[in-house]
Formats: C-alpha cells, structure tokens, sequence
C-alpha cells in the first residue's frame, strides 16, 4: 500500500501529538482531584491565565521586548564572531593570538559575567544586551573558524589559478565554504542567546526589585517573588518554549534558502 | 622577445623539490635535477608510478608549490606564483559546491583576471560558449552534487578553457571516471585541445595519468619518471600520426611503445605494490 504525501505528512504529525496530548490529559485529571482553592497549576487554569495575559497586552509585550534584546545581542555577536572566525581561518598568527583569549572565557557561563555586568551597565537593556551577545558569540566563532578550517584547500588552490585575489577567495571561497557551519553556529547562538536572555531577566528582576527591566523573564520574577501565581508562572514557560521552537524553525528555512546546493 | 621562435614554451631547468617532514624535521628528495623544454602547442603525458613527483613537478608549474633548487620559466619569465594563464584541472574535479554548473565555469571570469577587459555581456557569452563546447546545454543551473563524474569533470574542463590559458595543467584529469567515460573524454579532449587544428593554434598541454595506453593516445611526447627521488627516466616521443581519436589505438606502433613505456617503468611499479622481484620479468625466472 503506497501512502500520498499527505497522509504520510498527517500521521507524522498524529504521531508527534499522541504523548504531549497524553500527558496534558493526566496532568488535568490530576489537577481535578485537588482542593477548590488549590494554587497548583493546571491545565484549563493556565489556558484561562494565557487568556487573561494575552487580553492586557502585557505577555506580548514583554516578549517582545526580549526577543528584541535578543534579536540586537545577537546581531552584535553574529557580525563580530563571523569576522574574527573568517580571519582566525584564513591567518595562522590571528587564530595563534586570540584562541588562549577566547578558550579561557568559554567555560565562564553567561549568567557568571552577570555581576560585573550589572555593576558596570545598571539593570536595564545594555546589560541584557552583554549577555546575549556574550552567550552567542561563543557558538558562532567555534563553529566559523571550525567551517574555515574544513574547506577543502582544493577549491582555494583553483582560485589561486584563476587569478583571483587574496580577499575575493575569502569572501567567495573560503566564505561560501564555511556556510554551512557558520549557520549552524547562528542557530545554535539563537538557542543559546533566548535561554540567557530569559535567565538574565530572571535575575536582573530580582536585583531591581521588579522594577524596570521588563521582558519575559522579569514577568516570570514577579509572578514569582510578589504576585505568587503558578499558572502564570507556567504561561511564561510556555512561551519561551513555543518562541524556541519557532526561532529554531526559522533558522532552518533559512538555512535551506541559503544553502540550495545541500539540498 | 617572448614570441621568439626558437625559445621554448615551457623550460624547466634542473628543477628540484624537497620537503621538510613536520616531525623529524628530515628532508625528503621529491622532484631531484629535472630538465625539461616544452614547445608551444606540444602535448606532454607524464607518466610514472606512484610517488615519483609528477604532481609536484604539474604544481610547481601553476605556481602552487616553490622550486627547492632550480627555475621554471614560461615564454622566458620565470614562475614566481600561479596565474591565469596557467590552467590547472585537478584530479577530483575541485568545483565549488554552492555554485551551479555555470557559476562554475564563470568563477574566473566573474572574480579573477581572465574576464578583467570583458564586460558582463562578454563574458556571458563566453561561459555559455564553453558550456557549449562540452556538452552541458540544458544543465546550467545544475549543483556539482546533481552531476555524474563525468559530467563534473566536463564542468572542470569547461571552466580551465572559459579563463583562457595557454598552458593547461592536467592532473589526472579522467582518473576517477569509467572506462567508457574515459574513452569519450579522451577524444574530446583531443579535439579541444586542436589536435585537427594548426600546431601554431594548439594549446599547450602537460596531462598527468597513470595510464600507459591513454599516455600514449594523446601524447606527442610521454615523461617517463622514476621514484625516489623523482626524476626523468626517458622522455619518449610518440610518432602516432595525427588525428589519432578512435584510430590509434589500432596502429601497430600503439603496442610497441606501450610496451616500451611499461618496461620502463615496470620493476618499479611491482616495488611499489610490494611484489615479488622475479614477478617483474617472468619469463626469466622461467629460463633460468
């Protein structure tokens, strides 16, 4: 029996389904069996509070304002991790240089640079922004200079006998080479850089007392520390997974589009 | 005067090579004292068996690799850097994998100094005339990924004669392909190369093979090496009258001066594979 696309397609995505479903179910009869005035959080409760939150505007707000942060952190880190990692590739003496510098920091996570940060920056955006740029740039310049360093040394010989110049073969050579490797760095930071975001806020929030840093995670600091509201709590979780999700998606078409020949 | 009769096309005069082993820091002897001048519109096979530098000595001339000892001159300059002008067509096709089959054959003219005078309608013209020649219309806006082995190599070939050189350096160029392939591309690249045409309007050629019989196809004269170091055994001149696609292969010279060749190289060749001595020459061993 042969299956159309789409029905394949269909059963792909039923099959995806069957267990978030499942546990949803079992974590809503659960939640049934508890007292009236239970706080635990539940299923329906959270739909109710993602009503609630989506109605005042506030959620959509305040992710936007973290993906913003995001979005500019790594901006910063792409632009500046693509650079260095084509020139740690293509010069011996660069990579000679800067490696120490950047194998030293990697293991320093990005919530460690949080204090010196917030001493140096305040509490608002600059210092979210630090540590989103900072948390991505790791990914992206290990995997530019490691796509550098795999491409075949073939193909820059036969520009070198094509009269090509020392800097086209970088941007038309060693460049489109690297590609595949430099995307996945980006989408590996894009990964990287939601996740300290979200947690930047978290403790940005506590430090100024639920003022202004905003963004998501500080929303979650206030469900938390002063409102204790667990349905909301979970609202926000949700979210930072389904934004995840999307940001990941997003980068794989890109990465389709900008990569037909490995197709 | 660079169009001086007399002077030859190619010259290398007691060129040698040696590597530094990264470890040891011991230096091998690859190329050792090679002498050779190569005349405008000549066809040069080098043929040898495995190790004995051909490579070195083809890379040496495109300028990607430095002479130890020695100097290449091309028209009475000496070789200091590749250039366009000498071509090189590499064994495992070397096309770039992101652009199609006519990004390819354009990629020197787009980006390096043969399509400097040309506009961008010229150059156009140019790339679709070689993918032309070829045989690849109907396969422009292909990936190297969606082409046969022998349709990538066309690519290559397509893409050394687009930037216009007058020396094409050809590293075991059908290596990799079928035998039928092989035998296609062989007559082609005769034909290419102008082997009906006028000597004065052939290009250069230096082809790398470890096949005798295709040596002597195309050759008009076959480098016989020898390893360790790598040096010129016999420079043999094949006398095989011109056009030679389909027909040679039947001459009764053809054998005689494979046979010639293979003796040449043959105790080497046996070495090389790690075989017995006495498996070189059986019928001595039979004799004695």
């Amino acid at each position: 029996m042969t299956n159309r696309p789409f029905d394949h397609r269909a059963s792909v995505w039923v099959r995806k389904l069957v267990l978030p479903v499942m546990l949803i179910a079992v974590w809503q009869i659960w939640a049934s069996t508890l007292p009236a005035g239970s706080p635990a959080p539940a299923p329906l409760k959270v739909l109710q509070t993602l009503g609630d939150l989506l109605s005042t505007g506030s959620l959509l707000s305040a992710t936007v304002q973290s993906l913003g942060r995001v979005v500019m952190g790594f901006t910063m880190a792409s632009v500046l991790g693509i650079a260095l990692g084509l020139m740690m590739g293509a010069s011996q003496a660069v990579r000679e240089n800067l490696d120490p510098i950047i194998e030293s920091f990697r293991p320093i996570a990005p919530m460690a640079i949080l204090p010196i940060a917030i001493l140096w920056l305040g509490t608002g955006t600059p210092t979210a922004l630090a540590i989103v740029a900072y948390a991505s740039f790791f990914p992206v310049i290990i995997n530019t200079v490691h796509g550098v360093s795999r491409v075949d040394r073939k193909l820059v010989l036969a520009a070198r006998t094509m009269g090509i110049s020392r800097w086209t073969i970088l941007t038309r050579v060693v460049l489109p080479g690297a590609l595949p490797s430099i995307l996945l760095g980006t989408r590996l930071a894009m990964g990287v850089a939601w996740t300290a975001i979200i947690a930047a806020e978290l403790a940005v929030g506590a430090k100024s007392g639920g003022g202004g840093s905003g963004g998501i995670g500080q929303m979650m600091f206030v469900f938390y520390a002063y409102n204790i509201d667990l349905n909301a709590i979970v609202v926000c979780m949700a979210v930072v997974g389904v934004v995840a999700l999307l940001i990941d998606q997003l980068f794989r078409l890109v990465e389709k589009r900008l990569i037909p020949w490995k197709a | 005067m660079s169009d001086n009769v007399s002077s030859p096309k190619l010259r290398l005069s007691g060129v040698s090579k040696s590597f530094l082993a990264p470890r040891t820091g011991l230096s091998t002897l690859a190329v050792a004292e090679m002498s050779l001048d190569i005349q405008t519109g000549e066809f040069i096979c080098i043929v040898g068996p495995s190790g004995c530098g051909k490579s070195t000595v083809l890379n040496m001339i495109a300028g990607l690799d430095v002479p130890t000892g020695g100097v290449i001159q091309k028209d009475g300059q000496t070789v200091t850097g590749p250039g366009a002008d000498r071509g090189v067509m590499f064994q495992d096709y070397a096309l770039m994998p992101w652009q199609t089959v006519e990004g390819n054959v354009g990629f020197g003219l787009r980006h390096g100094t043969p399509g400097q005078h040309l506009n961008k309608a010229q150059r156009n013209q140019r790339i679709a005339h070689f993918i032309d020649l070829v045989g690849l219309r109907g396969s422009e806006h292909k990936y190297p990924h969606q082409l046969s082995g022998g349709m990538r190599q066309r690519v290559a070939l397509a893409r050394l004669l687009a930037n216009g050189p007058d020396i094409l350096l050809l590293d075991e160029p059908l290596g990799a392909l079928d035998a039928q392939t092989r035998l296609i591309l062989q007559a082609e690249l005769l034909r290419i190369w102008g082997e009906t045409a006028a000597v004065a309007e052939r290009k250069t050629a230096i082809f790398i093979t470890h096949d005798i019989e295709e040596a002597v196809l195309l050759a008009d004269r076959v480098v016989v090496m020898s390893t360790n170091p790598g040096r010129v055994r016999e420079v043999v001149t094949i006398d095989l009258p011109r056009p030679r696609a389909g027909k040679a292969r039947t001459h009764p010279r053809f054998g005689v001066l494979v046979e010639h060749i293979w003796s040449l190289i043959r105790d080497e060749a046996y070495r090389a594979i790690g075989g017995d001595e006495s498996l070189a020459n059986p019928t001595e061993e039979a004799t004695a």
